[in-house]
């Protein structure tokens, strides 16, 4: 049998690279075992229909850390970000035309038209929103505190943030502490006026979460995500080749720093010995010994899946069980003949340019909390929330000339439906999203060359997502920081020594930042010492 | 809220919270019904020095200098004090009864945006027998404790998701009591009450007002517990429908909150009910808040009282240190 090698990883998402670079660069050699046969997890671009690619999960960057986007060198991989003027088209029902630019002086231009008053108040939004962002992005990448006895470490740290915290003002801070908890539906309402906008900018606290605009708490979603840009509706960047395009950078970058990336590899389950991780079997029986294993699977995979319970305290498993990680989200990917007109933007001369970043079809906030009612009992929406983008606008390498490729985001589907299962009620989800998007866009069904859907349950065997969480389980106040996945298991590390988590199911685990699998590296490293 | 909303496992706590005659977490009748809780109340505050006058609606609160120096009733009559405190909303305490000039713009920003939304309404019924209820039929124990009209949480999201939209729910949640089972004193011999609290009764109704939805109100609350409870019908002679704009008329309650306020995290502790301005205290000197928009809240349970009466004990340096 060979020698243990000293960390294998679990699968080759941004966060499982981004581990494994930092791990790579400081000489651990780590291999790293994905079972599909391109490295990526939830971040690839893959050819749907002869000639068509597109990121066929998740679309947008979130964006990734600024520091590993340095540290990695991503540019000099190869990743190259192509970046809408226009972040987020909006169409209202009745034919009026949202668009919202990256320069907040002719977003509030755009405003004008709808509100005189929301146009100064988004401004004013936007730079809230930079303020509590900046503070909360030094909490992405710090390591969840102990509660019960935090170290000297945790408590300088936290320190410092609480120093710029008080930095706000006591006002401000109030503020702040008010808002996290609250329904986004109030949060965006405290601000500005107009139905559509206040829709356009909600949509980031539901967005892959089961809450609507009017659950408590998804305000501290759209502020975790305001820590990452503060951009009230949002990013539109897209990396060249899309999303695959980041990942495969990434995974350059990994093996430039040593690490070994093996494709096609599926890990069966994780051996323990003597209480500690000792390493992997793959499927077909290899044995692959390890000192240390790390996974950038979700909690409950890992832990409930490939792992023998016998390993966890029963309270653990008990409480990761309750883990709430059902999904509501799926994709919808299309091949057009054509770009499709939509009835909104008819009178807009560069109609086109309007659609180069991201589209929302969610025109308001009761819409939004009517699609989310549907998922509660078991439904998909009857008129769902999407959020689309057809990235061959701004990228030729995607689609033939002259064609292009729509990729939608949808929800809500829930995971567990009520009636049927995901294989019967897949198209009827297909049809529902087209009929809604075609009541914005009437000529969208004609230019349909090819379609591709993936149902929660895709998520879950394609992408090995536990419950199609595109998240690893939900961004809910109870799932966050020190709670994420567990309480007391916040470091990356879990009650088998030596057996680490590095994906989304840890703090900060929101979108493509890369940040869950930096501190999760940061962590295993100071183990190593 | 709906039992799926994030944070309603804290207004189940709360409910937790108090004692009653040493027993904790309890929940009870009141012989006579809670008004004789506050006439026990009121009766202690007596015999330990407080005069309480009847029918004496306050019009305004004296300001002078920024403090407080008493109030003028709305027969003009001025009543000089050394403290004022305010059991009542932050509405009424801070935009009625106060002249906005006397008050940072800040603070009335956020006194203007603290959020009521009633969303209750109470069914009384007089009867001429006891309901029968299908699953349990003739009189029994069950009916003398709280009937709960919730068969499934997703009834109950369902009951939430119509007051979401602006309508009061056609197929409630329903808390029951039977009062007079216990408490002979409330109805005529054999005769019996029956004291329905109904969710869901938004304040702001999407169409119509409540004066115009009121019966409809009234029957389908009536309708709902019919299909449990199929005589009711026959044994009504009498009923009182409160809707949540009757509940703001008659006691003052804006928006007919019966907590002063929304019981929703970022109104609570620090935060209830302005941010920087929990401990009782308002930015008008000698002016005190003790009513349930103050920490911790709602319920017949009296802490804010108590905890404002010992803050404001020690501004006057007659507290304990």
């Amino acid at each position: 049998m060979a020698a243990a090698r000293e960390i294998v990883i679990l699968g080759a998402g941004h966060n499982a690279l981004v581990a494994a670079f930092y791990l790579a660069q400081k000489g651990l050699k780590p291999l790293v075992l994905e079972r599909r046969a391109m490295a990526g997890g939830a971040a690839v671009t893959e050819e749907f229909h002869p000639g068509f690619r597109c990121s066929t999960v998740a679309h947008a960057g979130g964006p990734p850390l600024p520091s590993i986007v340095r540290d990695m060198q991503l540019s000099k991989h190869g990743l190259e970000t192509l970046e809408s003027p226009v972040r987020l088209f909006a169409p209202s029902l009745d034919g009026r035309a949202l668009v919202l630019m990256t320069d907040p002086i002719a977003a509030s231009k755009q405003i004008e038209q709808f509100s005189k008053k929301d146009a100064g108040k988004y401004v004013e939004l936007h730079k809230a929103l930079k303020r509590t962002g900046a503070i909360l992005s030094e909490l992405l990448t710090l390591t969840p505190p102990v509660i019960e006895k935090p170290s000297n470490e945790d408590l300088w740290k936290l320190f410092k943030v609480g120093r710029k915290f008080r930095g706000l003002g006591k006002k401000e801070m109030m503020r702040v502490l008010r808002w996290g908890p609250m329904a986004v539906a109030d949060f965006v309402a405290e601000f500005l006026e107009t139905d559509l906008l206040r829709a356009a900018v909600a949509a980031r606290g539901i967005y892959g979460a089961a809450m609507g605009p009017w659950s408590a708490g998804s305000t501290a979603l759209l502020l975790l995500r305001a820590a990452s840009d503060p951009y009230p509706v949002g990013n539109s960047a897209f990396p060249r080749g899309g999303m695959g395009a980041l990942t495969s950078a990434m995974a350059a970058a990994a093996r430039q720093a040593g690490a070994e990336i093996r494709t096609g590899a599926e890990v069966e389950s994780i051996l323990v010995k003597n209480g500690a991780a000792a390493g992997v079997v793959l499927r077909g029986g290899e044995e692959i010994p390890a000192k240390r294993v790390v996974s950038g699977a979700d909690p409950q995979r890992t832990l409930l899946g490939l792992l023998d319970p016998v390993h966890l305290p029963p309270s653990f498993a008990v409480k990761l069980q309750h883990y709430r990680s059902n999904g509501t989200a799926a994709k919808l990917n299309l091949a057009l003949d054509g770009l499709p007109a939509f009835t909104a933007l008819r009178n807009v001369s560069d109609g086109n340019a309007a659609l180069a970043g991201r589209i929302q079809i969610g025109p308001g906030i009761d819409y939004l909390e009517r699609a989310f009612d549907d998922s509660k009992y078991g439904d998909f929406s009857r008129a769902p929330y999407l959020d689309i983008s057809i990235p061959s606008i701004l990228d030729n390498s995607l689609a033939p000339a002259g064609k292009h490729v729509m990729s939608i985001y949808m929800q809500f589907a829930p995971y567990r439906l009520r009636q049927g299962d995901w294989t019967q009620q897949r198209d009827a989800l297909a049809d529902t999203i087209i009929k809604t998007l075609a009541a914005y866009a009437p000529d969208l069904p004609g230019k349909i060359l090819a379609r591709q859907i993936i149902t929660p349950k895709d998520l879950e065997t394609t992408y090995g997502l536990t419950g199609g969480h595109p998240f690893h389980g939900e961004l809910a106040l109870d799932q966050i920081f020190t709670m994420r996945p567990q309480l007391g298991w916040a470091r990356y590390r879990t009650p088998v020594k030596g057996l680490f988590l590095c994906g989304s199911g840890t703090h900060p685990g929101n979108g493509i930042t890369g940040a869950s699998g930096a501190n999760a590296a940061r962590e295993i490293l100071k183990d190593l010492r | 809220m709906g039992v799926r909303s994030p944070g309603t496992a804290y207004v189940l706590l709360h409910h937790y919270m108090g004692e009653i005659d040493g027993a904790f977490r309890s929940w009870g009748f009141s012989r006579g019904g809670t008004g004789a809780i506050s006439n026990a109340i009121g009766a202690a505050a007596r015999e330990a020095g407080v005069e309480i006058r009847m029918q004496a609606p306050v019009a305004r609160i004296l300001v002078k200098n920024g403090a407080a120096q008493g109030v003028v009733l709305e027969t003009d009559e001025e009543i000089r004090a050394d403290a004022v405190s305010s059991s009542v909303d932050p509405n009424l305490t801070f935009l009625k009864f106060i002249e906005s000039r006397e008050l940072p713009d800040d603070f009335l920003e956020e006194v203007r945006r603290y959020k009521y939304r009633g969303s209750s309404g109470k069914v009384n019924l007089a009867l001429d027998a006891l309901p029968d209820f299908k699953c349990l039929p003739g009189p029994g124990r069950h009916l003398r404790g709280a009937i709960s009209i919730s068969p499934s949480t997703e009834y109950m999201e369902r009951a939430y998701d119509q007051a979401k939209y602006g309508e009061f729910s056609h197929r409630p949640y329903i808390d029951i009591v039977i009062p007079s089972l216990t408490d002979p004193s409330v109805a005529p011999p054999g005769k019996h009450v029956m004291s329905c609290f109904v969710q869901y009764a938004p304040y702001k109704l999407s169409k119509g007002t409540w004066d115009e939805q009121r019966e409809a109100f009234g029957s389908a609350v009536i309708e709902t517990i019919s299909e449990y409870a199929p005589n009711l019908k026959s044994i009504i002679v009498g009923k009182q429908v409160v809707t949540p704009l009757d509940i703001e008329r008659q006691t003052g309650l804006t928006e007919g909150n019966i907590f002063q306020g929304e019981l929703s995290l970022e109104q609570l502790f620090f935060l209830r009910p302005v941010a920087g301005w929990a401990r009782y205290r308002t930015p008008i000197r000698k002016l005190y808040m003790c009513g349930s928009a103050t920490h911790p809240g709602g319920g017949v349970m009296g802490a804010p009282g108590r905890l404002a009466a010992l803050e404001i004990l020690k501004d006057t340096g007659k507290g304990k240190h």
